[in-house]
């Protein structure tokens, strides 16, 4: 399965933020589920693992759902998919661009300084 | 892959909906049953899928089927003490048959079934923490119906079925799903309701009614729960 280019990056950057804050798999999952996400906890292990591929979308529900656990507490967040540096320019997956009135270069707060 | 294959997205769909559906599940039975309704929708050309729950040896402590074809195919391998879904549990491997018409593993059940309506079968096991709890099995009436991918398939339904039936059998359980859980089913359900109300709103699929929502969290620094209840309540929480 191949993975999509910002998705490692992406993966990376949740899990030293779970792993900063001590946040587990399971309470991670049931976060992102209570949010709407449609992965099984396996799979969401098996993704954080690098072992699957998950869509854009999943992503970055999972990103919001450890932003949320987080609660601004001092510490790396998880970085949503449009402030991952676009390292081509992939049209490739349909729904893969940021969602409307997102703007794509707008401030998250708590937003990591963008590498590059 | 094969035509069967499901694209990931509507994969993970169903295997978020059979955990939703298990999630509010407090009796084993009832799981069973709902488990086995949502395999035989999710899983393309099943005539019938049953669940089975079994202990160590090999007597079936809960059961769930979707028609008596599957009650009756069952009924029998464990009467007979032989069939897939015993070689599932006992092995702890998926077992594939593509035409019970020319298999002859199991020659005593292929017997007993050549009455029914059952070519196609795949059966897989629940395993739970290391330990072969049951099997999950689905049946068509033509060969050839299921392949590797449909086995694959049921083991992303087995893996996470197997965990939660394990933990709605222990009693510590209700404690479990009445705490974190109902208040994530609640909180999802209102995801879901905001999502519809935007989909209606802008004639858009829910993905993209999700990323909105998404972005607008963002925007405001609001939890998604919020912004969802906002929403469903009327104030308008998706200006741009």
């Amino acid at each position: 399965m191949g993975f999509e280019r910002k998705e490692p990056e992406q993966r990376r950057r949740l899990l030293e933020a779970l792993s900063a804050a001590r946040i587990s798999t399971g309470t991670l999952w049931l976060q992102y589920f209570s949010i709407g996400g449609s992965v099984g906890e396996y799979e969401v292990e098996a993704y954080l693992q690098g072992m699957l591929s998950v869509p854009e979308l999943e992503r970055d529900l999972l990103a919001m759902a450890a932003n949320e656990l987080l609660n601004n507490q001092p510490g790396p967040h998880a970085p949503y998919a449009d402030e991952l540096p676009n390292s081509d320019s992939n049209g490739s997956e349909p729904g893969s661009d940021p969602a409307p009135g997102t703007g794509s270069g707008m401030d998250a707060p708590g937003d990591e300084a963008d590498p590059h | 892959m094969t035509k069967k294959h499901l694209p990931l997205d509507e994969l993970s769909g169903a295997i978020g909906r059979i955990l939703g559906l298990l999630l509010t599940e407090e009796k084993v039975d009832q799981a069973v049953q709902s488990l086995s309704l949502a395999i035989k929708e999710s899983v393309p050309g099943t005539l019938g899928a049953g669940v089975s729950i079994l202990d160590s040896q090999a007597r079936r402590t809960s059961t769930g089927f979707t028609d008596n074809i599957v009650e009756q195919a069952d009924f029998l391998q464990y009467d007979l003490g032989q069939g897939p879904c015993l070689t599932a549990w006992a092995s702890e491997e998926s077992v594939l048959i593509e035409d019970l018409g020319t298999d002859t593993r199991w020659p005593e059940w292929r017997t007993a079934v050549s009455s029914l309506p059952i070519r196609s079968v795949v059966s897989a096991p629940l395993i739970a923490n290391g330990r072969s709890i049951g099997a999950i099995k689905i049946y068509a009436p033509e060969p050839a119906v299921f392949d590797a991918g449909t086995v694959t398939l049921m083991e992303l339904f087995a893996s996470p079925a197997a965990t939660l039936l394990s933990h709605i059998q222990s009693t510590e359980t209700p404690q479990r799903i009445s705490e974190g859980l109902q208040a994530a089913l609640h909180s999802r359900d209102l995801v879901n309701r905001a999502c519809g109300i935007l989909m209606e709103r802008h004639k858009i699929t829910h993905e993209r009614a999700l990323q909105q929502l998404i972005g607008n969290a963002r925007d405001q620094s609001r939890i998604l729960q919020e912004v969802s209840a906002e929403l469903v309540a009327g104030i308008p929480a998706d200006h741009n």
